[in-house]
């Protein structure tokens, strides 16, 4: 019992199973068909797509905010990508980057290839992205939910109002700087005390 | 004494104790209904409330009374209050036309003769029939003077699923009446002399098996309470009544549910009779109240079994299968009669 | 692309192993030919009536609101809004510590709280590449199938029961409390659990559990047997759920419905099996698939699940290897109990995880897996150190809710109610 099993744990005694699982967990390499619709993605966008990151055995690519329709258009209908779902649409907040402190993530899903993609794109304060309720309407809550969230606005949603919080809290509430405890964003309505 | 007098006695007599004896029916119902589910659902329902949890539906209508009364702001007030009573009283009325006992013949309390029925009316079954269509105002009129959405589609329909369902309950009566050549339940009755294979029940099979299902739906019971449908109307026209206006609506229904009973009984079950000559020792209203037992224990069974139909499901059963089958019964019944004499 | 079972390519694998005499199954053509057929198209304008169904209703299942606009009982359009039992959780897990964070992930679907717990820990446990033990992936396993099972009972029950039949709820409730049973003798809770935590479990498995949990996998199989036997053929239940609220494959793609109804559409997609996690991949089960898209395959389709859950436990407490239950990995997770109690390392490292939380390298990961009510996705972002940066819980519910106009618009108010019940939306779930 050394202060090594801190840095080293010893493989558990149990581990040894039917079929080694290393290869699930910590698999790195892309499935054959995403590396197939990373390279189809690389040949029609080139140097629009201004990141690529391979981690986890997922695939990310950062595009601008201008290319997001056109990319999230052409991985749903190209057939090498196929990808049929929106598995979900997310915001992100990273004070740490000064000029574009926003991000929104699109998780996409294939049922036809069975792969995943995530495509993030950053935004600067008050920016605005297109809406993608055209093409999988499943990202309208999720829409709504990164507004609300975050003040991203959707240009062209068709219904973009408040979703989990109340109609008149003001505020984002998932932004870093917005306080966890505290009476913020609604208000206690003492006016209304007695009459309800 | 002489003997209006005495008659006079006894129809005050008849017209107080009826009633008294059908709230403690309905007291004594719910009890029931509610140990019954208790049973169907492997619980026990009611315990706490005198033995067994018998005296549960008093203590209940305690309650309900010492509620506060809720009338909502913009409903249409005097119907609003009104509605309960509609709903309550004609059932009520059907009770004096139903024979619980021989009716005329010999002297048989003290010197005078002692009618089992309280008003000896020609047109019992119409009477009945009418009076259901009277409730069904009570139903809609609660549902459109709540002023609120899901009471009046409670109230629509109820509406129309009783329309549908009381021209297929009053052609499979007619086949009854045809037989015994009489609208009045007192004679009918009398038609039915003998033992059970000689009662209505048998050549009337089909009329009773319809007026059956038809009553269900009368009574807004599973799998027929569209106008509840507590699942999707929330209470239905029900919604925004509160207290004792609501408990009226509720007693209703079981005054309803005890008072169909009773017809099915007469029509088709002989009545006060019993199964078999001989044991008519046991006095009629033992009997009646017997079958009226069975039937209100067989709607239970069916209300905590079965699903419930959908509205536009519920009306083309009741449009295309029930009334076309009671025409038909109707329509043999008569041929038969008027053939065989 | 014509054919159902075509268009799920990947993971149609079963196609073949269904028996020559079952009946012909629809393509994708007739599947929205039928749904054309069975919804009624009615203009807007005219005598509508604006009902707001919910937050407070007897079949929302919770706060879930549903603005209804009606002509008659048709339903001509349909708005639903959630975010009434909205708690934060989201912003809370930015300021926890991963362990602290599974007490949250419980009030996201109750009624399968292990689930969620066991979504997040593989998310997590992805992030920081530890190995969960033999034992642990088996009692994973066990307990989220246990959930399923609970999950499926209580909702049987409350569909059946929003289609009148109070009866059938109390028997469910019934049977479902000998699955409560069972978690509370291996959790110490009924319903939150809290029973994953980071590398395996909370615990092992109490002596007697074994038996237990056998016994109730023995019995629940004939309990379904009887379920099936009461509704199935129950021409009610066939008449109110048959070709209602059809939702093609393509719709539930679009509108991301997964789980049982999306294999209701005959789609084999089920995470247990393309993108296995804890001891699914050693297990041998079946996914269960319908073709009709209708809420009563939905309904076939849970019962089948529940068959396939008791032989995934029986397999389990068959093959249950020896072993510690939770990794001996000192930066990332807790030791295991006993072992606090007598070696010193343990217990510094139990310190060091309570007061310091596990360190997360820096990155992001995404994962879903298979819970009862369909795929629950957790996307985490760390900036290293014991809390995340970001987390977002992709929770099915809240799918499932947002579908419901393209689910009930041209049915009637009687459907709507049991179109609800069968895509089985928890507003703990939906509301985060």
């Amino acid at each position: 019992m050394s202060a090594a099993r801190f840095v080293q744990p010893p493989r558990p005694a149990g581990s040894s199973t039917k079929r080694d699982r290393t290869a699930v967990r910590a698999a790195t390499s892309l499935a054959p068909t995403l590396a197939t619709a990373a390279a189809k993605l690389r040949r029609r966008f080139g140097a629009r797509l201004l990141e690529e990151e391979e981690s986890f055995g997922e695939l990310t690519f950062v595009i601008a905010p201008g290319d997001w329709m056109r990319v999230l258009a052409f991985c749903k209908s190209a057939p090498d990508l196929g990808f049929d779902q929106l598995d979900c649409l997310m915001g992100d907040h990273l004070p740490e980057r000064a000029d574009t402190p926003f991000a929104v993530l699109a998780h996409l899903t294939s049922h036809t290839h069975a792969h995943r993609l995530r495509v993030k794109t950053f935004l600067p304060e008050g920016g605005s992205l297109p809406t993608v309720t055209g093409l999988w309407p499943s990202a309208g809550f999720d829409e709504r939910e990164t507004w609300e969230m975050f003040g991203v606005v959707f240009q062209g949603h068709p219904d973009l109002r408040r979703l989990l919080t109340a109609e008149d809290f003001e505020g984002f509430p998932l932004r870093k700087d917005f306080p966890l405890e505290g009476i913020v964003g609604g208000r206690v309505r003492t006016e209304l005390r007695g009459k309800i | 004494m002489s003997d209006p007098v005495a008659q006079l006695v006894f129809l005050i007599v008849k017209a107080v104790a009826m009633p008294l004896i059908i709230i403690t029916m309905v007291a004594f119902a719910i009890y029931f209904e509610r140990k019954f589910a208790g049973f169907f659902q492997a619980r026990v329902g009611p315990t706490y409330l005198g033995p067994w949890g018998s005296l549960q539906s008093f203590g209940d209508v305690l309650k309900l009374i010492s509620k506060e009364d809720v009338i909502p702001l913009r409903s249409d007030k005097s119907v609003f209050k009104l509605a309960p009573y509609i709903a309550f009283v004609p059932a009520f009325l059907v009770m004096a036309v139903l024979p619980f006992g021989p009716v005329g013949g010999e002297p048989n309390l003290f010197g005078h003769r002692f009618d089992y029925v309280i008003a000896n009316f020609d047109a019992g079954v119409v009477l009945f029939l009418a009076m259901g269509a009277i409730a069904v105002y009570g139903v809609v009129l609660a549902g459109w003077s709540s002023n609120s959405n899901y009471s009046l589609l409670g109230g629509l329909r109820a509406g129309a699923q009783m329309i549908s369902y009381e021209l297929a309950m009053g052609f499979s009566a007619a086949g009854v009446m045809v037989m015994a050549g009489s609208m009045s339940l007192v004679e009918i009755v009398d038609g039915q002399k003998g033992a059970f294979w000689e009662w209505y029940w048998i050549p009337q099979i089909v009329g009773a098996i319809i007026f059956f299902i038809a009553s269900i739906a009368e009574l807004n019971r599973t799998p027929f309470d569209m106008a509840e449908a507590e699942q999707e109307l929330v209470a239905g026209y029900l919604t925004e009544y509160s207290g004792m206006r609501w408990g009226m609506f509720y007693l209703a229904e079981y005054v309803n549910m005890i008072v169909v009973s009773g017809i099915i009984s007469t029509l088709y079950f002989g009545g006060w009779r019993a199964p078999f000559e001989s044991w008519n020792v046991i006095p009629g209203p033992i009997w009646l109240f017997l079958k009226i037992c069975v039937l209100i224990f067989i709607y239970m069974w069916i209300r905590w079994t079965i699903f419930r139909y959908r509205y536009n499901q519920l009306m083309s059963v009741g449009w295309k299968v029930l009334l076309p089958l009671s025409l038909a019964n109707l329509a043999v019944t008569a041929v038969v009669v008027s053939v065989v004499g | 692309m014509s054919d159902v079972i075509d268009s799920g390519t990947a993971q149609a694998r079963d196609v073949d192993a269904t028996p020559s005499d079952a009946p012909p199954r629809p393509t994708l053509e007739q599947l929205k030919e039928r749904k054309a057929r069975t919804r009624q198209r009615l203009e807007t304008g005219g005598d509508i009536m604006t009902i707001s169904m919910g937050p407070q209703h007897p079949s929302t299942h919770g706060v879930f609101q549903m603005v209804l606009d009606l002509d008659g009982e048709v339903i001509v359009d349909l708005r639903p809004e959630i975010g009434n039992l909205h708690r934060g959780v989201e912003k809370l897990c930015e300021h926890r510590t991963y362990h602290q964070i599974i007490p949250l992930t419980d009030r996201l679907d109750y009624n399968s709280a292990f689930a969620m717990n066991h979504g997040f820990c593989e998310a997590a446990e992805k992030l920081m590449g530890v190995e969960v033990p033999a034992r642990a992936r088996y009692i994973r396993t066990i307990a989220h199938e246990l959930s399923r099972l609970a999950n499926h009972i209580l909702w049987l029950g409350v569909h059946i029961m929003d289609l009148g039949t109070q009866t059938f709820f109390v028997i469910c409730f019934r049977d479902r409390e000998y699955l409560l049973d069972l978690f509370e003798m291996l959790t110490g809770a009924r319903l939150t659990h809290s029973f994953a935590r980071i590398g395996g479990v909370a615990k092992d498995l109490p002596d007697g559990f074994e038996q237990r949990c056998r016994k109730v996998i023995e019995f629940l199989p004939k309990r379904i047997a009887e379920y099936e036997r009461i509704v199935k053929h129950n021409r009610i239940y066939y008449k109110r759920a048959k070709d209602v609220g059809i939702f093609t494959s393509e719709d539930c793609y679009a509108w991301r419905v997964t789980g049982p109804t999306l294999r209701a559409a005959g789609v084999a997609r089920d995470l247990r099996k393309d993108e296995p996690y804890a001891a699914y991949d050693e297990i041998d089960f079946e996914v269960a698939v319908e073709y009709n898209a209708d809420v009563y395959d939905r309904f076939l389709v849970r019962m089948t699940e529940m068959r396939e859950s008791c032989k995934i436990i029986r397999q389990c407490l068959d093959g249950l290897p020896d072993g510690p239950y939770v990794a001996r990995d000192a930066a990332h997770s807790l030791p295991m109990k006993r072992d606090v109690l007598r070696d010193s390392a343990a217990m510094i490292q139990d310190f060091y995880q309570v007061f310091r939380g596990p360190q997360a390298p820096k990155g992001e990961v995404y994962r879903a897996v298979e819970v009862p009510k369909g795929e629950m996705g957790v996307y985490i972002r760390s900036e290293g150190g014991a809390k995340p940066a970001r987390v977002r819980f992709t929770t099915p519910s809240f799918y499932h809710g947002q579908a419901m106009p393209a689910l009930a618009v041209g049915e009637m108010v009687s459907d709507l109610v049991a179109i609800f019940a069968s895509v089985d939306v928890v507003l703990g779930d939906s509301d985060k």
